[in-house]
Protein backbone atom coordinates (compact mmCIF):
# COMPACT_ATOMS: atom_id res chain seq x y z
CA UNK A 1 0.00 0.00 0.00
CA UNK A 2 2.58 2.36 0.94
CA UNK A 3 5.01 1.34 -2.18
CA UNK A 4 1.95 2.19 -4.36
CA UNK A 5 1.34 5.14 -3.06
CA UNK A 6 4.87 6.40 -2.98
CA UNK A 7 5.09 5.55 -6.40
CA UNK A 8 1.65 7.57 -7.32
CA UNK A 9 3.48 10.44 -5.20
CA UNK A 10 6.81 10.20 -7.37
CA UNK A 11 4.94 10.00 -10.84
CA UNK A 12 2.76 13.41 -9.61
CA UNK A 13 6.27 14.58 -8.42
CA UNK A 14 7.78 13.93 -11.97
CA UNK A 15 4.47 14.97 -14.01
CA UNK A 16 4.36 18.34 -12.14
CA UNK A 17 8.78 19.11 -12.73
CA UNK A 18 8.05 18.41 -16.52
CA UNK A 19 5.39 21.05 -16.88
CA UNK A 20 6.92 23.68 -14.81
CA UNK A 21 10.09 23.27 -16.96
CA UNK A 22 11.95 25.62 -19.00
CA UNK A 23 11.54 24.52 -22.49
CA UNK A 24 13.57 25.83 -25.75
CA UNK A 25 11.99 24.11 -28.75
CA UNK A 26 14.20 24.09 -32.31
CA UNK A 27 15.46 27.69 -31.36
CA UNK A 28 17.39 29.01 -34.15
CA UNK A 29 19.51 32.53 -34.40
CA UNK A 30 21.53 33.74 -36.90
CA UNK A 31 23.82 36.75 -37.33
CA UNK A 32 25.28 38.50 -40.52
CA UNK A 33 29.13 38.95 -40.55
CA UNK A 34 29.52 41.50 -42.99
CA UNK A 35 27.81 39.56 -46.25
CA UNK A 36 27.89 36.69 -44.35
CA UNK A 37 25.49 34.94 -42.24
CA UNK A 38 26.88 32.71 -39.12
CA UNK A 39 24.61 30.65 -37.20
CA UNK A 40 25.15 31.29 -33.41
CA UNK A 41 22.43 28.81 -32.73
CA UNK A 42 21.01 25.77 -34.60
CA UNK A 43 17.63 24.55 -34.17
CA UNK A 44 18.35 24.10 -30.34
CA UNK A 45 16.29 22.19 -27.98
CA UNK A 46 16.03 21.09 -24.86
CA UNK A 47 13.54 20.39 -21.34
CA UNK A 48 15.26 21.83 -17.46
CA UNK A 49 12.81 19.87 -15.19
CA UNK A 50 11.97 21.95 -12.22
CA UNK A 51 14.84 21.60 -9.54
CA UNK A 52 17.34 20.74 -11.39
CA UNK A 53 20.63 22.38 -11.91
CA UNK A 54 21.17 22.28 -15.39
CA UNK A 55 24.75 23.29 -16.68
CA UNK A 56 24.62 24.61 -20.61
CA UNK A 57 28.50 24.14 -21.24
CA UNK A 58 30.42 25.04 -24.68
CA UNK A 59 33.56 26.32 -25.52
CA UNK A 60 34.10 30.89 -26.30
CA UNK A 61 31.66 31.55 -29.04
CA UNK A 62 29.19 28.05 -29.20
CA UNK A 63 26.31 29.79 -28.63
CA UNK A 64 25.34 29.79 -24.25
CA UNK A 65 24.92 33.45 -24.13
CA UNK A 66 23.09 33.95 -27.61
CA UNK A 67 20.62 31.35 -26.18
CA UNK A 68 20.20 33.08 -22.94
CA UNK A 69 19.64 36.23 -24.23
CA UNK A 70 17.07 34.21 -26.10
CA UNK A 71 15.54 33.07 -23.17
CA UNK A 72 15.35 36.77 -21.49
CA UNK A 73 14.57 38.58 -24.70
CA UNK A 74 17.27 40.34 -25.47
CA UNK A 75 17.82 38.97 -28.40
CA UNK A 76 15.05 37.34 -30.51
CA UNK A 77 15.14 33.77 -32.08
CA UNK A 78 14.80 33.82 -35.82
CA UNK A 79 12.81 30.52 -35.30
CA UNK A 80 11.66 28.26 -32.78
CA UNK A 81 10.56 29.19 -29.27
CA UNK A 82 11.84 29.01 -25.19
CA UNK A 83 9.06 28.41 -23.17
CA UNK A 84 8.30 28.31 -18.71
CA UNK A 85 5.34 26.59 -17.50
CA UNK A 86 4.01 26.52 -21.03
CA UNK A 87 4.32 30.30 -21.47
CA UNK A 88 6.56 32.32 -23.95
CA UNK A 89 9.58 32.68 -21.74
CA UNK A 90 10.18 36.69 -22.88
CA UNK A 91 6.76 37.10 -21.15
CA UNK A 92 6.04 39.59 -18.28
CA UNK A 93 4.28 36.98 -16.45
CA UNK A 94 7.02 34.38 -17.19
CA UNK A 95 10.38 36.97 -16.21
CA UNK A 96 8.20 37.54 -12.75
CA UNK A 97 9.68 34.10 -11.91
CA UNK A 98 13.14 34.65 -12.96
CA UNK A 99 16.54 35.84 -11.64
CA UNK A 100 18.96 36.63 -14.13
CA UNK A 101 22.65 37.50 -14.10
CA UNK A 102 24.15 38.27 -17.18
CA UNK A 103 27.79 37.38 -18.17
CA UNK A 104 29.51 40.40 -16.70
CA UNK A 105 26.94 41.94 -14.48
CA UNK A 106 27.22 45.83 -15.21
CA UNK A 107 24.68 48.47 -12.89
CA UNK A 108 24.19 52.30 -13.56
CA UNK A 109 27.37 53.70 -11.92
CA UNK A 110 25.76 56.34 -9.65
CA UNK A 111 24.26 53.99 -8.10
CA UNK A 112 24.94 52.50 -4.35
CA UNK A 113 24.53 47.94 -4.26
CA UNK A 114 21.05 49.05 -1.96
CA UNK A 115 19.56 51.26 -4.10
CA UNK A 116 20.46 48.32 -7.40
CA UNK A 117 18.50 46.32 -5.45
CA UNK A 118 15.64 48.62 -4.61
CA UNK A 119 15.38 49.37 -7.92
CA UNK A 120 15.26 45.80 -9.24
CA UNK A 121 13.05 44.89 -6.66
CA UNK A 122 10.55 47.96 -7.41
CA UNK A 123 10.77 46.76 -10.93
CA UNK A 124 8.88 43.09 -9.81
CA UNK A 125 6.43 45.06 -7.43
CA UNK A 126 7.48 43.36 -4.45
CA UNK A 127 6.87 45.22 -0.45
CA UNK A 128 9.34 48.29 0.15
CA UNK A 129 9.77 46.65 3.82
CA UNK A 130 10.68 43.62 1.96
CA UNK A 131 13.01 44.55 -0.26
CA UNK A 132 14.68 46.21 2.69
CA UNK A 133 14.92 42.64 4.24
CA UNK A 134 15.84 41.02 1.73
CA UNK A 135 18.61 43.14 0.18
CA UNK A 136 20.02 43.05 3.92
CA UNK A 137 20.19 39.55 3.74
CA UNK A 138 21.43 39.43 0.28
CA UNK A 139 24.32 41.42 0.74
CA UNK A 140 25.34 39.57 3.65
CA UNK A 141 24.84 36.39 1.82
CA UNK A 142 27.03 37.51 -1.00
CA UNK A 143 29.32 39.22 1.46
CA UNK A 144 28.98 42.61 -0.15
CA UNK A 145 27.70 44.37 3.36
CA UNK A 146 29.90 46.51 4.19
CA UNK A 147 29.73 47.78 0.95
CA UNK A 148 26.17 48.64 0.50
CA UNK A 149 26.18 52.39 0.49
CA UNK A 150 29.36 52.86 -2.31
CA UNK A 151 29.03 53.55 -5.51
CA UNK A 152 28.73 50.67 -7.66
CA UNK A 153 31.61 52.37 -10.22
CA UNK A 154 33.85 51.82 -7.82
CA UNK A 155 33.00 47.80 -7.41
CA UNK A 156 35.93 44.97 -8.31
CA UNK A 157 34.96 42.73 -10.87
CA UNK A 158 34.53 40.11 -8.75
CA UNK A 159 32.25 42.77 -6.19
CA UNK A 160 30.16 43.30 -9.10
CA UNK A 161 29.50 39.45 -9.56
CA UNK A 162 28.33 39.59 -6.51
CA UNK A 163 25.92 42.27 -6.74
CA UNK A 164 25.04 40.43 -9.46
CA UNK A 165 23.91 36.97 -7.87
CA UNK A 166 22.05 38.78 -5.19
CA UNK A 167 20.28 41.21 -7.76
CA UNK A 168 19.13 37.66 -9.27
CA UNK A 169 17.77 36.82 -5.89
CA UNK A 170 15.93 39.49 -5.17
CA UNK A 171 12.73 38.11 -6.27
CA UNK A 172 12.99 34.89 -4.64
CA UNK A 173 12.82 33.45 -8.37
CA UNK A 174 11.74 30.02 -9.48
CA UNK A 175 14.35 29.65 -11.98
CA UNK A 176 17.59 31.23 -11.98
CA UNK A 177 19.39 31.71 -15.19
CA UNK A 178 22.94 32.35 -14.38
CA UNK A 179 25.14 33.44 -17.37
CA UNK A 180 29.29 32.38 -16.17
CA UNK A 181 28.34 33.21 -12.98
CA UNK A 182 31.84 31.64 -11.29
CA UNK A 183 34.21 33.76 -14.47
CA UNK A 184 36.42 36.56 -12.52
CA UNK A 185 35.74 35.19 -8.57
CA UNK A 186 38.47 34.06 -6.59
CA UNK A 187 38.64 30.33 -5.53
CA UNK A 188 36.64 31.76 -2.16
CA UNK A 189 34.14 33.60 -3.96
CA UNK A 190 33.61 30.34 -6.01
CA UNK A 191 33.52 28.08 -3.21
CA UNK A 192 30.71 30.49 -1.66
CA UNK A 193 29.04 31.08 -5.05
CA UNK A 194 28.90 26.90 -5.65
CA UNK A 195 27.39 26.86 -1.53
CA UNK A 196 24.77 29.81 -2.74
CA UNK A 197 23.80 27.47 -6.13
CA UNK A 198 23.19 24.47 -3.99
CA UNK A 199 21.43 26.34 -1.17
CA UNK A 200 19.13 27.48 -4.07
CA UNK A 201 18.66 23.99 -5.38
CA UNK A 202 17.76 23.13 -1.79
CA UNK A 203 15.01 25.32 -1.62
CA UNK A 204 13.63 23.35 -4.96
CA UNK A 205 14.76 26.59 -7.29
CA UNK A 206 15.50 25.21 -11.03
CA UNK A 207 18.99 26.66 -11.88
CA UNK A 208 20.08 26.94 -15.70
CA UNK A 209 23.76 28.37 -15.53
CA UNK A 210 26.28 28.38 -17.98
CA UNK A 211 30.23 28.11 -17.83
CA UNK A 212 33.30 26.24 -19.29
CA UNK A 213 34.95 25.98 -15.70
CA UNK A 214 33.82 22.12 -16.34
CA UNK A 215 35.31 21.29 -12.42
CA UNK A 216 32.49 23.60 -11.29
CA UNK A 217 29.79 22.09 -12.88
CA UNK A 218 30.80 18.79 -12.46
CA UNK A 219 30.47 19.47 -8.85
CA UNK A 220 27.17 20.86 -8.90
CA UNK A 221 24.99 20.09 -11.99
CA UNK A 222 22.41 17.30 -12.12
CA UNK A 223 22.20 17.73 -15.85
CA UNK A 224 24.28 19.22 -18.06
CA UNK A 225 24.06 20.01 -22.46
CA UNK A 226 27.26 20.38 -24.55
CA UNK A 227 27.02 22.73 -27.44
CA UNK A 228 29.61 23.59 -30.21
CA UNK A 229 28.68 25.73 -33.07
CA UNK A 230 25.15 26.40 -31.77
CA UNK A 231 24.06 22.66 -31.84
CA UNK A 232 23.65 20.48 -29.07
CA UNK A 233 26.42 17.84 -29.18
CA UNK A 234 25.10 15.92 -25.62
CA UNK A 235 22.09 15.94 -23.01
CA UNK A 236 22.03 14.29 -19.60
CA UNK A 237 23.93 13.62 -16.43
CA UNK A 238 27.22 14.78 -16.29
CA UNK A 239 27.83 10.88 -15.37
CA UNK A 240 26.35 9.58 -18.55
CA UNK A 241 29.19 11.97 -20.55
CA UNK A 242 31.71 10.88 -18.60
CA UNK A 243 30.79 7.18 -18.61
CA UNK A 244 32.38 7.23 -15.10
CA UNK A 245 35.54 6.81 -16.38
CA UNK A 246 37.45 9.76 -17.48
CA UNK A 247 37.24 13.58 -16.31
CA UNK A 248 34.37 15.72 -17.51
CA UNK A 249 36.74 18.24 -19.13
CA UNK A 250 38.69 15.09 -20.69
CA UNK A 251 35.02 13.75 -21.91
CA UNK A 252 33.82 17.22 -23.18
CA UNK A 253 37.31 17.67 -25.24
CA UNK A 254 36.25 14.69 -26.85
CA UNK A 255 33.02 15.27 -27.75
CA UNK A 256 33.71 19.03 -29.64
CA UNK A 257 36.63 18.16 -31.14
CA UNK B 1 2.21 52.48 -14.77
CA UNK B 2 3.89 52.11 -11.60
CA UNK B 3 6.88 50.15 -13.52
CA UNK B 4 7.06 53.27 -15.88
CA UNK B 5 7.45 55.34 -12.53
CA UNK B 6 10.22 53.37 -11.30
CA UNK B 7 12.33 53.26 -14.39
CA UNK B 8 11.67 57.82 -14.36
CA UNK B 9 12.98 57.47 -10.43
CA UNK B 10 15.70 55.53 -11.18
CA UNK B 11 17.01 57.46 -14.72
CA UNK B 12 16.36 61.14 -12.74
CA UNK B 13 18.68 60.04 -10.16
CA UNK B 14 21.28 58.48 -12.17
CA UNK B 15 21.18 61.51 -14.56
CA UNK B 16 21.01 64.36 -11.54
CA UNK B 17 24.51 62.22 -10.33
CA UNK B 18 26.22 63.12 -13.46
CA UNK B 19 28.54 66.13 -12.57
CA UNK B 20 28.36 67.14 -16.92
CA UNK B 21 24.80 67.92 -15.75
CA UNK B 22 25.78 70.48 -12.77
CA UNK B 23 28.53 72.02 -15.42
CA UNK B 24 25.76 72.76 -17.97
CA UNK B 25 23.20 73.99 -15.52
CA UNK B 26 26.06 75.92 -13.38
CA UNK B 27 27.37 77.17 -16.46
CA UNK B 28 23.31 78.33 -17.28
CA UNK B 29 22.85 80.26 -14.18
CA UNK B 30 25.97 82.58 -14.61
CA UNK B 31 24.45 83.51 -18.16
CA UNK B 32 21.23 84.32 -16.77
CA UNK B 33 22.54 86.31 -13.81
CA UNK B 34 25.12 87.81 -16.54
CA UNK B 35 21.78 89.19 -18.34
CA UNK B 36 22.18 91.67 -15.66
CA UNK B 37 25.57 92.85 -17.04
CA UNK B 38 23.99 93.33 -20.70
CA UNK B 39 20.94 94.68 -19.15
CA UNK B 40 23.38 97.45 -17.62
CA UNK B 41 25.22 99.06 -20.53
CA UNK B 42 21.70 98.87 -22.87
CA UNK B 43 20.06 102.43 -22.57
CA UNK B 44 17.03 102.53 -20.84
CA UNK B 45 16.11 98.72 -22.09
CA UNK B 46 17.83 97.28 -19.40
CA UNK B 47 14.61 94.81 -18.34
CA UNK B 48 13.80 94.34 -21.95
CA UNK B 49 17.39 92.84 -22.50
CA UNK B 50 17.78 91.31 -19.05
CA UNK B 51 14.13 89.36 -20.55
CA UNK B 52 15.18 88.08 -23.79
CA UNK B 53 18.62 87.14 -22.58
CA UNK B 54 17.51 85.21 -19.52
CA UNK B 55 14.92 83.68 -21.83
CA UNK B 56 17.02 82.80 -24.79
CA UNK B 57 19.82 81.57 -22.44
CA UNK B 58 17.10 79.27 -20.10
CA UNK B 59 16.17 77.84 -23.95
CA UNK B 60 19.25 77.33 -25.63
CA UNK B 61 20.72 75.22 -22.24
CA UNK B 62 17.93 73.67 -22.23
CA UNK B 63 17.95 72.24 -25.59
CA UNK B 64 21.53 71.89 -24.92
CA UNK B 65 21.24 69.02 -21.58
CA UNK B 66 18.50 67.80 -23.63
CA UNK B 67 20.63 67.45 -27.04
CA UNK B 68 23.31 66.48 -24.83
CA UNK B 69 21.27 63.93 -22.66
CA UNK B 70 18.60 62.64 -24.66
CA UNK B 71 20.61 61.50 -27.12
CA UNK B 72 23.13 59.54 -24.80
CA UNK B 73 20.43 58.02 -22.86
CA UNK B 74 19.63 54.87 -24.65
CA UNK B 75 22.83 54.28 -26.29
CA UNK B 76 24.74 54.80 -22.50
CA UNK B 77 22.06 51.83 -21.30
CA UNK B 78 23.12 49.76 -24.14
CA UNK B 79 26.89 50.37 -24.41
CA UNK B 80 27.14 49.60 -20.52
CA UNK B 81 24.87 47.05 -20.78
CA UNK B 82 23.13 47.99 -17.94
CA UNK B 83 19.92 47.50 -20.26
CA UNK B 84 20.13 43.95 -19.25
CA UNK B 85 19.28 44.85 -15.72
CA UNK B 86 15.98 45.96 -16.79
CA UNK B 87 14.77 44.38 -19.69
CA UNK B 88 15.42 41.00 -18.07
CA UNK B 89 12.53 42.04 -15.67
CA UNK B 90 9.14 41.70 -15.86
CA UNK B 91 9.54 45.22 -18.23
CA UNK B 92 8.05 45.68 -21.16
CA UNK B 93 10.24 47.58 -24.02
CA UNK B 94 7.22 50.34 -24.19
CA UNK B 95 7.22 50.88 -20.48
CA UNK B 96 11.06 51.17 -20.32
CA UNK B 97 11.33 53.57 -23.31
CA UNK B 98 8.42 55.71 -21.76
CA UNK B 99 10.51 55.41 -17.97
CA UNK B 100 13.62 57.03 -19.36
CA UNK B 101 11.30 59.55 -21.43
CA UNK B 102 9.36 60.83 -18.30
CA UNK B 103 13.01 60.62 -16.15
CA UNK B 104 14.73 62.38 -18.62
CA UNK B 105 11.66 64.80 -18.42
CA UNK B 106 11.57 65.45 -15.21
CA UNK B 107 15.59 66.30 -15.66
CA UNK B 108 14.73 68.69 -17.89
CA UNK B 109 11.80 70.13 -15.50
CA UNK B 110 14.24 70.33 -12.54
CA UNK B 111 16.86 72.50 -14.21
CA UNK B 112 14.18 74.66 -15.85
CA UNK B 113 12.72 75.47 -12.21
CA UNK B 114 16.30 75.93 -11.27
CA UNK B 115 16.81 78.23 -14.06
CA UNK B 116 13.38 79.64 -14.05
CA UNK B 117 13.76 80.50 -10.52
CA UNK B 118 17.21 82.55 -11.16
CA UNK B 119 15.58 84.15 -13.43
CA UNK B 120 12.72 85.42 -11.76
CA UNK B 121 14.15 86.54 -8.57
CA UNK B 122 16.69 89.05 -10.81
CA UNK B 123 13.47 89.80 -12.75
CA UNK B 124 12.22 90.94 -9.48
CA UNK B 125 15.21 92.48 -8.00
CA UNK B 126 15.31 94.60 -10.85
CA UNK B 127 11.78 95.59 -11.53
CA UNK B 128 9.77 94.88 -8.04
CA UNK B 129 7.37 92.99 -10.56
CA UNK B 130 7.07 89.99 -12.21
CA UNK B 131 4.70 89.81 -15.49
CA UNK B 132 2.81 86.47 -15.35
CA UNK B 133 3.85 86.57 -18.82
CA UNK B 134 7.35 85.40 -17.70
CA UNK B 135 6.09 82.28 -15.98
CA UNK B 136 3.96 81.38 -19.53
CA UNK B 137 7.02 81.54 -21.12
CA UNK B 138 9.03 79.53 -18.41
CA UNK B 139 6.12 76.46 -19.16
CA UNK B 140 6.16 77.02 -22.51
CA UNK B 141 10.27 76.73 -22.86
CA UNK B 142 10.05 73.49 -20.99
CA UNK B 143 7.48 71.96 -23.28
CA UNK B 144 9.84 72.89 -26.20
CA UNK B 145 12.37 71.05 -24.12
CA UNK B 146 10.13 68.12 -23.47
CA UNK B 147 9.13 67.77 -27.40
CA UNK B 148 12.65 67.94 -28.17
CA UNK B 149 13.72 64.92 -25.08
CA UNK B 150 11.30 62.74 -27.31
CA UNK B 151 13.27 63.68 -30.58
CA UNK B 152 16.22 62.92 -29.26
CA UNK B 153 15.17 59.88 -28.07
CA UNK B 154 13.60 58.54 -31.16
CA UNK B 155 17.19 59.48 -33.19
CA UNK B 156 18.97 57.80 -30.06
CA UNK B 157 16.85 54.44 -31.08
CA UNK B 158 18.53 53.58 -33.94
CA UNK B 159 21.61 56.30 -34.51
CA UNK B 160 25.02 56.76 -32.76
CA UNK B 161 25.08 59.49 -29.90
CA UNK B 162 26.87 62.07 -32.50
CA UNK B 163 24.89 61.49 -35.18
CA UNK B 164 21.50 61.44 -33.30
CA UNK B 165 22.47 65.02 -31.55
CA UNK B 166 23.36 66.59 -34.90
CA UNK B 167 19.91 64.85 -36.47
CA UNK B 168 18.28 67.04 -33.35
CA UNK B 169 20.23 69.83 -33.66
CA UNK B 170 18.84 70.01 -37.20
CA UNK B 171 15.55 68.88 -36.28
CA UNK B 172 15.67 72.38 -33.71
CA UNK B 173 16.67 74.57 -36.20
CA UNK B 174 14.04 73.45 -39.03
CA UNK B 175 11.58 73.54 -35.86
CA UNK B 176 12.65 77.11 -35.09
CA UNK B 177 12.35 78.71 -39.32
CA UNK B 178 9.00 76.37 -40.12
CA UNK B 179 7.00 79.58 -40.02
CA UNK B 180 9.91 81.31 -42.52
CA UNK B 181 9.88 78.30 -44.52
CA UNK B 182 5.82 78.93 -44.60
CA UNK B 183 5.54 82.01 -45.92
CA UNK B 184 8.48 81.14 -48.61
CA UNK B 185 6.49 78.16 -49.34
CA UNK B 186 3.50 80.33 -50.27
CA UNK B 187 5.16 82.24 -52.76
CA UNK B 188 7.02 79.94 -54.53
CA UNK B 189 6.52 77.45 -57.68
CA UNK B 190 3.87 74.87 -57.32
CA UNK B 191 6.02 71.87 -56.93
CA UNK B 192 8.69 73.88 -54.14
CA UNK B 193 5.67 75.33 -52.90
CA UNK B 194 4.50 71.45 -52.03
CA UNK B 195 8.43 70.32 -51.03
CA UNK B 196 8.55 73.43 -48.53
CA UNK B 197 5.08 72.45 -47.01
CA UNK B 198 5.59 68.93 -46.70
CA UNK B 199 8.36 70.06 -44.62
CA UNK B 200 5.98 72.59 -42.41
CA UNK B 201 4.20 69.86 -41.73
CA UNK B 202 6.26 67.29 -40.79
CA UNK B 203 8.52 69.21 -38.80
CA UNK B 204 7.14 70.34 -35.61
CA UNK B 205 6.76 74.41 -35.37
CA UNK B 206 8.99 74.93 -32.37
CA UNK B 207 8.44 78.50 -32.85
CA UNK B 208 4.83 78.04 -30.70
CA UNK B 209 6.54 77.35 -27.49
CA UNK B 210 8.47 80.88 -27.88
CA UNK B 211 6.93 83.60 -25.94
CA UNK B 212 9.86 85.61 -25.92
CA UNK B 213 8.58 88.72 -27.82
CA UNK B 214 5.16 88.22 -25.67
CA UNK B 215 7.05 88.68 -22.40
CA UNK B 216 8.89 92.27 -23.36
CA UNK B 217 5.04 94.06 -23.74
CA UNK B 218 3.88 91.70 -21.00
CA UNK B 219 0.96 89.67 -22.66
CA UNK B 220 0.20 86.37 -21.68
CA UNK B 221 -0.93 83.40 -23.95
CA UNK B 222 -4.78 83.95 -24.45
CA UNK B 223 -6.72 80.66 -23.39
CA UNK B 224 -7.22 79.12 -26.78
CA UNK B 225 -3.19 79.87 -27.56
CA UNK B 226 -2.62 77.60 -24.02
CA UNK B 227 -4.64 75.06 -25.10
CA UNK B 228 -3.82 74.59 -28.90
CA UNK B 229 -0.13 74.47 -28.07
CA UNK B 230 -0.67 71.77 -25.85
CA UNK B 231 -2.82 69.66 -27.97
CA UNK B 232 0.16 70.50 -30.40
CA UNK B 233 2.64 69.36 -28.04
CA UNK B 234 0.67 66.50 -26.72
CA UNK B 235 0.14 65.23 -30.26
CA UNK B 236 3.73 65.82 -31.50
CA UNK B 237 5.17 64.01 -28.69
CA UNK B 238 3.05 61.25 -28.68
CA UNK B 239 3.79 60.95 -32.35
CA UNK B 240 7.64 60.81 -31.88
CA UNK B 241 7.33 58.60 -29.25
CA UNK B 242 5.18 56.24 -30.96
CA UNK B 243 8.00 56.03 -33.59
CA UNK B 244 11.07 55.83 -31.18
CA UNK B 245 9.46 52.64 -29.50
CA UNK B 246 8.41 51.13 -32.81
CA UNK B 247 12.28 51.47 -33.60
CA UNK B 248 13.17 50.17 -30.29
CA UNK B 249 10.96 47.19 -29.98
CA UNK B 250 12.82 45.69 -32.64
CA UNK B 251 16.59 46.56 -31.31
CA UNK B 252 18.47 43.42 -30.19
CA UNK B 253 20.85 43.74 -27.12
Amino acid sequence: MLRQYLICQSIILYAKALSNMLKLQKLTKQFWLGSKPFTAVNSLSLEVATGQVFGFIGLNGAGKTTTIKMITGLLFPDSGQSSWKKQDSTSVESKKKFGFMPEHPQFHRHLSATEVLSYVGELFEIDPTIITKRTKVLLKQVGLADSAKIPVRNFSKGMRQRLGFAVALINNPELLILDEPLDGLDPIGRAEFKKLILEQKAANKTIFLSSHILSDIDEICDQIAVIDKGKLLFIGSPKKLTGGKKSLEAAFVELVR
Amino acid sequence: MKTIWVIARNTFIETIREKILYAIVGFSLLVIVASLLAGSVSLGQDVRVIQTFGLTAMTVFLLVITIFVGSHLLYKETEQKTIYLTLTKPVTRVWFYLGKFVGLSLVIGASALLMGLVYVILLWAKTGFVAPANYWAIGFTILEAWLVVAVGMMFGSFASPISSALYSFGLILIGHSTTTIHAIAQKSAPTIRYLLEGVYYAFPNLEKFNLRNEVVYAISPNPTQVITTLIYFVAFTALLLALGIAVFRKNEF
